[in-house]
């Protein structure tokens, strides 16, 4: 098999357009367990963990961390994103978090990649490149399916960009166990107080990140009364309202890590949970 | 001060340097010159005949050196004479999805890998039986035709007192059914054997196993060369649990290997394969019934256990009556019967794990004792200290106690965590729970009948004062090599770091056998005193003629040999030493250790449950349960146990501690599940093993006993701890929520089924856990269709990556692997 070290980003995306079986390799962490297995038997790689442009993290105006920003990297600068600190938190084990990178997460596009419910409510911008030029993605259109997206395979995703969204939010997971864990079912809240808008994004929940647009309205409606800046706790019955309404927006299946009905019942918790920690942040 | 110069103190285990720095060599480390890599090929079938295996293609692809099948080694082979019922590589059946079929040898672990894919063997399906009640009642598909009805491997009935007239005086009884799942070691070292076939016809095998002599045994059955030509040296293990203690394929493959390519061979399993090897925990069904007075005295008790075997006997004689012989031996129990019975199933053969046998039924009455406490209004804690079988007495099955902790230990996890000002006063959520429990010092009998030693050991001094001490124990970890050391550096009167440790080889070291039933510190400790204490004598008597001080009067401790009376007056170990080499000759003597007879009961069945000393623990668990994700978290458990004497004290807290984890992670959430004979989760990454993140705090204390025919007094640590853990976790579970898990594992699922939270419109239950014996699914050819959906897809899967048209089940038979870490790529 072939290997290709890419300097920089265009050396890489000249690699990737030259070469039809090439794939691209970051941190390997999915790449690597998917060869092992047998799964996957790329002709070629494209290394591209050594290009410095895609590992900065950039606050000049909108936000924009480099897809080779790694899980241990934003531990350390969160981009001013809590809620993405928290869901780096709990990928994997320090080694993991070591190679990882966030890139990979939004290349995999599996509905439990931690950094994705989180990319999903910030509204976040997906930009990649290839040698015909430069495409920005909006997230809520890159996942397809599971395991599925937009990009095209001489695609490199180049970085994730958001508008700040100040500091109330959060990301909360259900495991089985409380690390080296996949999702049973994971969710992202960010309210974002300047803008006047909540974001609410489930993972493992269904076959994409999925969106709870009621319960967006409705904790915009209860912030309204409330006063989104102030740092005041929503009653309890508000918080399980809301944590019901997240709970209808989930699709989710009977699998190995839980079954359906446990993930639509800790959604609403983790939701209600989620609320009444984010409403009290400032 | 200590009577003791190195028993009881805090050292260092001899072999921590390399364990700590990585230069342990395990069995995987070994390179040889012209080594060849080996791969097994494992049949994706459930159950199946298989009508004929083509190797041709395999054998012309470059790199491999020769491939070998079931045809080769036809010998019936098991690590239980009794219940031989297995073969090295399947023979005309397969019995179990990943049950070894064929073993190719390359000059690269991936050239054998691809290689597999080109092996046609043609396979006809069978169904499945994959139940307890199916295999219990079918009659039509046998998995083993030998199975006199259905698919019962072993039946076993045992009575002792007047069971009838027990009941018939009991002021209460219990009624109840119990369910615990199968789960497996996990241990951190995948299985890994090298083997060695040299020229002048013997053959070496290096192999993470916990018995080498019983594997050196059916090397030769099976291989057909004699014993005398063959060497087993067992590895340093990277832990076992149970887990390396039959006999296994790949063992057999690299040795045949070798053996028709003259060249060295390895074979590592990957972690997929250790699930399919596996001889983990039984999954157990139980039945408890228990009769007591108003104040809980017990009159009466009778147990059945119905264990799901998987496809093969490994050591399930022994595990069937595990499950009932040390029920008795905690609390006394004038009344008792015991109904034990085992089936096969097609699933991966189930074995000894850490507690053989004992774990479960123990776990289900501990349970028990805690509903009597609590129907009775009791504290749990007095309550047990109440009822407790005495030291130095004879249980209704005939068992000797000698030394008997179990007192001691209650009161120091209820000193240490407050338990009875605790318990029943904690708020809804959170629980305290209690539990005690038993095990043995290694089994009282040999696996196959002889009346030789269960172990011998021979000790050795040299010119410059260093000792070596052979014996065949196999060091798993657990800390038989450090063991060795200790004892023997206190019977001579050196240190640890003074004595070399020869173990786990057949041809170097006399016969220990193995690492099992917790029996080498007192078997092999009391073998290595006897040959220590041997050339001991020989010292002191010589040093007493040169000091001229009376022979009695002389000791010998850290390095010197001298007068008691008179410390000052004596001579250094080494002066000692040559002083008896030129009386004696070479100094070196061999000691060995037989149990006692007359330990257990004359009955059929009276060989399993037999140990020269019982050790005993309890543990109290402190739980918080959250109400609303049903999350499961154990926030602090504590153990006490009796060891006897702790010998190397680090050592026993790290078991107990060792143990504890264990036992936390079987009842939080670790348990064999299958698809149609397809385990879901063969990776560790889907099998949960608890991370230290999850792990509770964890406090171990040492009780000693000192028991009179032990080591200096010492008795087992390696496994009891484990058993008290379970039963104190799921006690405290209904401390905080009011709800009895009668079944394992509790998780989060099954708490919010249990409050009626889930969906949000169950009705909140009092209890989780089975009501009898299931009616067996009438779906004949369910599994069989499930699993050939999962079989064709994986095929499907492998033929577009690969560009090879596979065979049916050329390659791995494993299911979906495990989602990769949720990362990155």
């Amino acid at each position: 098999m072939a290997v290709h070290v890419a300097r920089d980003v265009d050396d890489a995306t000249r690699a990737v357009a030259v070469d039809e079986r090439a794939e691209l390799i970051a941190g390997g962490t999915d790449l690597m367990v998917e060869i092992n297995f047998g799964r996957r038997r790329p002709g070629a790689l494209v290394a591209i963990d050594r290009v410095q442009e895609l590992r900065g993290i950039s606050r000049s105006g909108r936000v924009r961390v480099g897809a080779g920003v790694t899980y241990t990297q934003l531990l350390a600068d969160d981009a001013g994103s809590a809620a993405l600190r928290e869901a780096s938190r709990s990928v994997g084990s320090p080694q993991i978090r070591n190679a990882g990178t966030i890139g990979g997460n939004i290349a995999t596009s599996s509905p439990a990649g931690d950094a994705l419910p989180v990319l999903a409510a910030l509204e976040a911008t997906i930009v990649v490149r290839s040698v015909r030029g430069e495409r920005r993605v909006p997230f809520a259109e890159w996942m397809t399916g599971p395991k599925r997206n937009g990009r095209a395979r001489d695609e490199i995703i180049v970085a994730a960009e958001w508008e700040s969204a100040g500091p109330k939010q959060t990301f909360m997971k259900v495991g089985t166990r409380n690390a080296m864990v996949i999702a049973v079912a994971s969710l992202a809240l960010v309210v974002d107080a300047s803008r006047r808008r909540v974001g609410v994004a489930l993972g493992s929940c269904g076959p994409t990140i999925l969106r709870a647009d009621r319960a967006q309205s409705f904790a915009a409606g209860v912030l309204d009364e409330l006063g989104w800046e102030r740092q005041a706790a929503p009653t309890e019955t508000a918080c399980a309202e809301f944590g019901a309404l997240v709970a209808s927006a989930a699709r989710p299946i009977d699998d190995v890590r839980g079954t359906a009905a446990y993930r639509s019942h800790v959604l609403s918790v983790m939701a209600a949970r989620a609320l009444a920690r984010v409403a009290v942040l400032g | 001060m200590s009577e003791f110069s190195v028993v009881g103190r805090r050292l260092p285990k001899v072999n921590s340097w390399a364990h700590l720095t990585g230069t342990a060599k395990y069995a995987d480390d070994i390179a040889l010159p012209r080594m060849l890599y080996a791969r097994l090929l494992r049949s994706p079938h459930a159950h199946a005949r298989v009508r004929s295996i083509d190797t041709s293609a395999a054998e012309r692809h470059p790199g491999v050196v020769a491939v070998v099948t079931g045809r080769d080694m036809p010998e019936k082979m098991g690590i239980m004479p009794s219940t031989q019922d297995e073969t090295a590589l399947a023979v005309d059946r397969v019995r179990y999805v990943g049950e070894a079929v064929a073993g190719i040898a390359a000059t690269s672990e991936d050239a054998a890998f691809e290689a597999l894919s080109l092996i046609r063997v043609d396979y006809e399906p069978l169904e499945p039986i994959l139940t307890i009640e199916e295999a219990l009642e079918r009659e039509d598909v046998k998995i083993h035709d030998e199975a006199a009805r259905a698919n019962v491997f072993k039946e076993v009935h045992l009575s002792f007192g007047d069971l009838d007239a027990g009941f018939a005086s009991a002021d209460h009884l219990r009624d109840d059914w119990y369910f615990f799942e199968g789960n497996t070691h996990a241990a951190i070292e995948s299985h890994s054997a090298v083997a060695s076939y040299d020229g002048d016809g013997k053959l070496t095998l290096w192999t993470s196993t916990q018995v080498p002599h019983y594997l050196h045994r059916e090397l030769e059955k099976v291989l057909g060369i004699p014993r005398t030509r063959i060497r087993v040296i067992a590895t340093p293990n990277g832990g076992a649990f149970g887990g390396k203690s039959d006999p296994f394929a790949h063992e057999f493959a690299a040795s045949l290997l070798s053996m028709r390519t003259k060249r060295p061979v390895k074979l590592t399993l990957d972690r997929e394969e250790v699930f399919y090897a596996h001889r983990g925990r039984h999954p157990v069904k139980m039945r408890l019934r228990a009769g007591v007075k108003k104040d809980g005295e017990f009159t009466a008790a009778h147990l059945q256990t119905w264990l799901d075997g998987g496809a093969y006997a490994s050591y399930g004689i022994a595990t069937t009556y595990y499950t009932g012989a040390l029920l008795t031996v905690t609390y006394r129990i004038p009344a008792y019967k015991f109904d034990g019975v085992r089936v096969y199933t097609n699933k991966p053969p189930c074995g000894p794990k850490r507690g053989h046998g004992t774990t479960q039924p123990r776990w289900a009455f501990e349970c028990t004792v805690d509903k009597i406490a609590s129907d009775l209004g009791l504290d749990p804690l007095e309550y047990r200290r109440y009822i407790l079988q005495p030291p130095n007495s004879r249980t209704v099955n005939g068992l000797r106690i000698t030394t008997m902790g179990l007192g001691e230990c209650l009161d120091a996890v209820g000193r240490a965590t407050g338990f009875s000002r605790t318990h029943r006063k904690l708020a809804r959520g959170k629980g305290i729970g209690i539990a005690g429990s038993a095990y043995i010092s290694g089994a009282g009998l040999p696996i196959y009948w002889n009346a030789m030693p269960h172990s011998g050991a021979v000790v050795k001094i040299d010119r410059g004062g260093g000792v070596t001490v052979y014996c065949g124990t196999s060091e798993i970890g657990q800390g038989s090599d450090q063991m060795l050391a200790t004892v023997t550096a206190e019977a001579l009167g050196v240190l640890p770091e003074d004595v070399h440790v020869v173990s786990g080889d057949t041809s170097l070291a006399p016969v220990d056998l193995g690492s099992y039933s917790s029996r080498v510190t007192f078997m092999a400790g009391n073998a290595t005193m006897e040959a220590a204490c041997k050339l001991r004598d020989q010292l002191l008597s010589v040093a007493a003629e040169a000091l001229a001080v009376p022979v009695e009067r002389m000791t010998a401790a850290l390095r010197r040999v001298y007068d008691s009376a008179e410390p000052a007056k004596g001579m250094s170990f080494v002066e000692a030493a040559n002083l008896a080499e030129a009386r004696y000759g070479t100094l070196s003597a061999a000691g060995s250790y037989t149990p006692p007879k007359g330990i257990g009961g004359d009955y059929k069945g009276a060989g399993v449950g037999p140990t020269p000393a019982y050790s005993y623990q309890a543990a109290v668990a402190e739980v918080t349960v959250d109400l609303d994700t049903g999350v499961l978290t154990v926030d602090r458990v504590v153990t006490a146990h009796d060891c006897g004497r702790a010998l190397s004290p680090v050592n026993v807290e790290g078991q107990i501690e060792g143990s504890a984890y264990m036992g936390y992670g079987e009842i939080s959430g670790e348990e064999q599940v299958f698809r149609g004979g397809l385990h879901k989760k063969p990776s560790l990454l889907e099998y949960k093993i608890p991370t230290s993140l999850d792990t509770p705090k964890l406090e171990a204390i040492i009780v000693e006993t000192v028991d009179a025919e032990g080591p200096f007094g010492g008795k087992e640590a390696g496994e009891g701890p484990l058993n008290p853990v379970i039963p104190a976790i799921a006690n405290a579970v209904f401390d905080a929520i009011g709800v009895r898990f009668d079944e394992t594992p509790i998780t989060a699922d099954k708490v919010l089924d249990a409050l009626g939270k889930r969906d949000n419109r169950g009705v909140p239950k009092d209890r989780i856990g089975p009501s009898g014996l299931a009616e067996p699914k009438r779906d004949p050819g369910g599994a069989k269709r499930r699993l050939g959906f999962s079989t064709e897809a994986r095929e499907q899967r492998i033929s577009r990556v690969t560009g090879v048209e596979t065979a049916t089940g050329a390659t791995g038979p494993g299911p979906e692997p495990g989602e990769p870490g949720s990362g990155s790529r």
